[in-house]
């Protein structure tokens, strides 16, 4: 039994960072305990539970929804019911994809800090924290997507069955990009904590230069083509739109704007991964 | 478990060595600052201060020694020798900064016990978590579920938030999951010191267990009892390097001759001495209150005043003084500190803003109340009780010589206690 096992060293080189993924893989039941922990914690001692993932989108929806016809934003002055939900649909799509940015980047930032007592302590993938707060706003993904959009999206009557796997693509996509962000917050936030102050900033700026509130369309009006491909090369507006475009037939983004978005998305995850590898190195000594 | 030249290894250390920069790291902790600093650092053309100044120190240098299958080898030294780094970098919490280190089969790490328990959570939540970060697979916590709680003796708490535990249970849980998690080369710090005694039996029991199954344990304690009683080997740890490797028993010997150098004053040099930004020690020393000048050894029926001598280099700084003392086993006897709840007498200073220049902190320790033996003094400095800004362990050591002030009856050996106070006592007839 021994001869079969060698003396393993550690720190092998790790140049693309690729090992930790293997690394992480293997132990991926410790990233469900993760998981299940801050699920458990997030609806413990609280009465409705698990009906908050669905409150907060349907009051977000609700609320730019209220905006957005007092703020004149509507083409049509004879409004009907259905055009009601499906703008309610075209909102809520980018609500709860916003949502997916918005709570993985900002849980995942503090992941290695809140847990600064344990990385000390003992030593397992790193990267399984941050990517333990990815699963969690995947789940309040998940929650709102199955129970709230198709009652949206039947009432409307502007469901498109044929082009939907565009919107599953948006949503990997949409995960492989907050995981390469959240490998660069969370290590840099281990260093400097200003990154956690700076965030929520970033944030409320990101929400409106992504198209959450608002259609794409409203770009293609204002904006020139031009634009239009750099404001699409921004990964979650690209994502919202082609996730829109997939269920309910919105415009689609230009398809120079996705190569954009799609090769940032890369180099953000790659060098994400590189960044990550290196600062494991350092992360007890200096967090 | 019987060892030969083809047992296999366990762990293979080879010329590891590790460096601190000291606080740069903590002065840097905003990005603006980093900035800032590498402006300045480009404005004046010394890149020196960006990558850290000459304050950098060698925890460990050139360590390398092998264990191998079955060993069970203490780790001994003062505080401060390298013993936790040592075992940071075995766990893969810290790089090495040179060397490599290679282990053979799982390895499990318990610096802490109960690492990542969650208080929200309940004890049967917290056994899977805790045993997931350990390293362990769900199917096997499932498996030895029943015996982790059995350990713990946590048996009808188990649905039961941790948070609402007694720090007992949470050691007795926390030690219960990492002794199950059958590693094949364990490393503990110091925690076989926690929990009531037959805990601390069983958590023995434990170990010396798993060093017959053929594991390699790496154990640190300064519990040196424990140290001869369950390892096979011990390594002696002075000043990042290893200074002794053998059988436990000549291993303790040697430490504790080292231990014997004891002064009765230290006075430090201002460039060496430890120092905050706001104060510096300059010396301690410890006499017998009616003697004017220090001695290692004083006598155990009189009074004992520690004196601590620092200056103040900032005018308005506040400053706390706290002692811990520990016996010859490392037993910890006492804390006191200068704040006015805990002190028979008034000190003027505390919580004052001082004026700069020099003070002298005096703390009486009462006549007939240590027991005859050699005690160790920590010494804490810093603005508020509690936060230290200045910690120097094992700074002093000195002997209690008994006089047989309270052997007017008893002969025999006082040997045990870690005070023998004088204490009032009276009988009466009740009936």
């Amino acid at each position: 039994m021994d001869a079969c096992r060698e003396i393993v060293y550690f720190g092998q080189p790790d140049p693309m960072g690729l090992k930790q993924l293997k690394e992480a893989w293997n132990s991926r039941e410790l990233l469900l305990s993760f998981f299940q922990r801050d699920l458990l914690i997030r609806y413990r001692q609280v009465l409705i539970g698990v009906l908050w993932v669905l409150i907060q989108p349907t009051l977000g929806t609700l609320i730019f929804l209220l905006l957005f016809y007092f703020m004149g934003a509507n083409r049509n002055p004879h409004l009907n019911t259905r055009e009601i939900w499906h703008d309610a649909s075209v909102i809520l799509v980018g609500m709860l994809l916003w949502q997916l940015v918005n709570n993985s980047l900002r849980d995942a930032t503090g992941s290695l800090v809140n847990h600064q007592h344990v990385i000390t302590k003992i030593y397992f993938p790193r990267m399984l924290l941050p990517l333990a707060s990815l699963l969690c706003a995947l789940f309040d993904l998940a929650v709102g997507g199955i129970l709230l959009f198709p009652v949206s999206a039947w009432l409307g009557q502007s469901f498109h069955w044929a082009t939907s796997w565009a919107a599953l693509l948006a949503i990997v996509w949409l995960v492989v990009f907050c995981f390469g962000a959240i490998l660069w917050l969370s290590s840099l936030n281990a260093q400097y904590r200003d990154i956690g102050y700076v965030l929520p900033f970033v944030m409320q700026l990101g929400m409106f230069l992504s198209p959450v509130v608002y259609g794409l369309e409203r770009i293609e009006n204002s904006l020139s083509r031009f634009w239009q491909v750099i404001y699409c090369a921004n990964p979650v507006a690209s994502c919202i739109g082609l996730a829109r475009w997939g269920v309910l037939g919105s415009p689609m983004p230009p398809v120079l704007g996705l190569m954009l978005a799609a090769i940032i998305t890369f180099l953000l995850v790659a060098s994400g991964l590189v960044w990550f590898q290196r600062s494991n190195q350092w992360m007890a000594d200096r967090i | 478990m019987q060892m030969d030249e083809n047992t296999p290894l366990a762990i293979s250390v080879e010329n590891v060595s590790k460096k601190f920069r000291l606080g740069t790291f903590g002065e840097h902790h905003r990005l603006t600052e980093a900035i800032s600093d590498g402006f300045k650092a480009l404005l004046s053309g010394n890149f020196k201060t960006l990558t850290g100044d000459t304050r950098e120190f060698w925890a460990l240098e050139n360590i390398s020694f092998k264990v191998l299958k079955g060993e069970v080898v203490g780790i001994i030294g003062h505080n401060g020798a390298g013993k936790s780094t040592l075992l940071k970098i075995l766990s893969r919490i810290v790089t090495p900064t040179k060397g490599r280190i290679g282990v053979r089969g799982r390895i499990g790490s318990l610096l802490e016990v109960g690492t990542g328990f969650h208080p929200e959570l309940t004890g049967r939540e917290n056994i899977y978590l805790n045993g997931a970060i350990l390293g362990m697979k769900r199917s096997e916590i499932r498996n030895r579920f029943d015996q982790i709680v059995e350990f713990a003796e946590v048996g009808q708490f188990l649905d039961t938030p941790v948070k609402r535990y007694s720090n007992g249970m949470i050691v007795r849980l926390g030690f219960s999951v990492a002794a199950h998690m059958e590693p094949d080369v364990l490393i503990i710090d110091e925690v076989l010191s926690v929990g009531d005694q037959s805990f601390q039996d069983r958590c023995m029991g434990k170990a010396t267990e798993l060093g017959n199954q053929g594991r390699a344990i790496l154990v640190v304690s300064h519990n040196l009892a424990a140290i001869s009683n369950i390892c096979c080997r011990a390594l002696l740890m002075d000043h990042g390097s290893i200074v002794l490797d053998g059988p436990p028993k000549q291993v303790i010997e040697h430490y504790l001759k080292g231990m014997q150098v004891d002064t009765g004053k230290v006075v430090w040099e201002p460039a060496t001495a430890p120092a905050s930004s706001q104060i510096r020690l300059h010396s301690i020393g410890v006499r017998n209150v009616h003697s004017l000048t220090s001695n290692n050894q004083v006598d155990i029926d009189q009074p004992i005043a520690i004196e601590i001598e620092y200056e103040v280099l900032c005018e308005g700084a506040i400053n706390t003084v706290q002692l811990h003392l520990k016996d010859e086993n490392g037993v910890f006897v006492l804390s006191s500190a200068n704040a006015p709840s805990m002190n028979l007498a008034i000190d003027q200073t505390y919580g004052k803003p001082l004026p700069l220049g020099f003070y002298r902190a005096e703390c009486v320790l009462p006549a007939n109340f240590l027991n005859d033996s050699r005690y160790v003094l920590n010494l804490f400095l810093g603005p508020e009780i509690g936060k230290p800004t200045i910690q120097c362990h094992n700074v002093l050591a000195f002997r209690v010589l008994d006089t047989g002030a309270m052997r007017k009856e008893y002969l025999g050996s006082w040997y045990g206690p870690a005070i023998r106070p004088r204490l009032a006592w009276s009988t009466c007839s009740i009936r």
